[in-house]
């Protein structure tokens, strides 16, 4: 394969600094009534440049709040979010974000979605064609660059939206459950992309989800949280040899201790 | 996002026995049509009195003569110069302040009772002080067409932006978008079929306006012609005018359509 090139150097911080650390980070969503609602009760977390962490934990627990926090897409109550070093205030550089649902612009073909993230990735004009051909034919929508979203399937819509971040070369990615919505097969299959494109070039990805073997197949290591308001309870380094085979995985006796320790720290609380 | 041209194009489901082809449906059209008029000539001056009710042969033959007078190209041309500017001014204030007003809902509360209160005035009250302060000329029939349509656009454009899914915005936020990026790419492209749906009403409304304001004061325009016509009893004349304007409206409407299955390629 040729060289992806996937990330851009966006400058800044040395390699040393952790890529995402969050320091004793506390989000609270304020509701109608003038009430609070603790989504983030207190959370420390470091993640290295080129680190896959995974979070789990049950749905609504404030994953997918942390993930926005480090986005700068909401605004922590107490303690600090810091990427490269740098206190987030509003979105930081070089950050991708992938939601469960597509979010690709309706009235935009998949190539002009994916020219959205060349374009606002600083990809220079002459460089474009070139690096959209490439995504198109990584993610296997060749045939697909003139078409409108609405006339592709759920997973072919993930595909581009990941093309879509791709596309912009971030230097850290944000997954909210990116492939929830999928169904067990597409599923697996975008799992094996995303893990092709991300062991040719290692980035930072955090990733969100509340499946337990989707999370140990991709992660580094695996953060486990409580129930809302969001709090550590474990964690797991996976060390799993890469590349990995998400379809052989199964029949790891190390992936099933792992699952299983998961579920048991899951079922804890 | 709730979809306002849905509610337009939702046609009830075909009845088995109507043919499906495009031409077959423009034969229908044109039959019914031709039945309605053969009706009316029929029954003119038998059933009732052709005095007040006219026939569509006087009426073609009258639309014949104000052609060749030039009469015709005359008092068309200024309606839908008149309707043509108030919509097009009408959208282009309109639009934008609908945006603006989506974007700042602090604002828009404030504002709020003073649009509502604005848009719920009969405007066709306005055309007495529009006379007075534009004078009778072109300017005055612009600025009725134009409060017509304003508020249509202006609703609706708002409505628009705020029906736009907040994680697809967000997600443009975290690749720090601008806010000019937004607006080409996001909020225009989103309130098109909103926009698309406003000009639909708004050809109506603005020849509403238009010949509103032709009735008022003027000395030319459809409007004016059928208040002429009608001052001297004259039903044909009138009905011709009636006529001119329907075929304008409904032409117009056609071009919109046009312009819809171009720019909604992607609702497909």
């Amino acid at each position: 394969m040729a060289p992806l090139d996937l990330a851009k150097n966006w400058g800044g911080a040395p390699s040393t600094t952790p890529k995402v650390a969050l320091r004793d980070l506390h989000v609270a969503f304020t509701l109608a009534d003038g009430g609070s609602l603790p989504a983030v009760g207190g959370v420390s977390l470091s993640v290295a440049p080129n680190e896959f962490v995974v979070l789990v934990g049950p749905s609504g627990c404030g994953k997918s709040t942390i993930l926005r926090a480090i986005a700068g897409l909401v605004e922590p109550a107490r303690g600090e979010v810091l990427v490269d070093g740098t206190s987030v205030a509003g979105p930081p550089e070089g950050v991708g974000f992938m939601f469960q649902k597509d979010t690709l612009l309706p009235w935009l073909t998949v190539g002009e979605n994916i020219s959205v993230g060349l374009e606002l990735g600083g990809t220079p004009v002459a460089d474009r064609p070139a690096r959209m051909a490439a995504l198109l034919s990584l993610l296997r929508l060749d045939e697909f660059g003139n078409h409108h979203p609405a006339q592709l399937s759920g997973g072919m819509r993930q595909r581009a939206s990941l093309g879509r971040m791709l596309a912009y070369r971030p230097a850290l990615m944000l997954m909210d459950e990116p492939f929830g919505a999928l169904d067990a097969l597409t599923k697996l299959a975008m799992g094996r992309e995303l893990l092709r494109v991300w062991e040719a070039e290692r980035r930072a990805i955090l990733f969100v989800t509340h499946d337990i073997e989707e999370a140990v197949a991709l992660a580094d290591r695996v953060i486990v949280f409580s129930p809302r308001p969001a709090r550590i309870v474990a964690e797991h380094r996976i060390d799993i040899p890469r590349p990995r085979d998400i379809r052989r995985l199964r029949t790891d006796p190390a992936f099933g201790a792992l699952t299983q320790a998961i579920w048991t720290d899951l079922e804890g609380h | 996002m709730s979809d306002p041209a849905a509610v337009i194009e939702a046609a009830p489901p075909r009845a088995a026995r109507l043919p499906d082809s495009i031409w077959s449906v423009q034969a229908w059209r044109v039959g019914l049509i031709a039945v309605l008029l053969l009706a009316w000539e029929l029954a003119a001056g038998r059933l009732f009195d052709d005095f007040w009710s006219s026939r569509p042969s006087e009426i073609a033959e009258r639309i014949w003569q104000m052609a060749m007078s030039g009469e015709l190209s005359r008092h068309t041309w200024a309606t839908i110069s008149e309707a043509g500017l108030g919509l097009f001014f009408g959208a282009l204030i309109g639009t934008p302040l609908g945006i603006a007003l989506a974007r700042g809902p602090r604002v828009a509360r404030v504002v709020d009772p003073v649009i509502m209160g604005l848009y719920g005035l009969p405007r066709v009250a306005l055309a007495p002080l529009f006379i007075l302060w534009f004078g009778i000329g072109l300017t005055a029939k612009v600025m009725m067409a134009l409060s017509m349509v304003l508020f249509v656009f202006l609703l609706n454009a708002a409505e628009g932006v705020r029906g736009i899914d907040p994680d697809m915005i967000d997600l443009m936020r975290t690749m720090r978008a601008g806010r000019w990026y937004m607006l080409r790419r996001v909020w225009l492209p989103a309130i098109v079929p909103w926009l698309i749906a406003s000009a639909r009403i708004g050809v109506g409304l603005s020849l509403i306006g238009a010949v509103v304001g032709e009735l008022i004061g003027a000395n030319r325009g459809l409007g004016w012609y059928v208040n002429k016509s009608g001052g001297q009893i004259d039903t044909t004349g009138a009905f011709a005018g009636l006529v001119v304007l329907m075929v304008i409206a409904v032409i117009a409407n056609q071009a919109i359509i046009l312009v819809e299955g171009r720019l909604l390629k992607w609702r497909r």
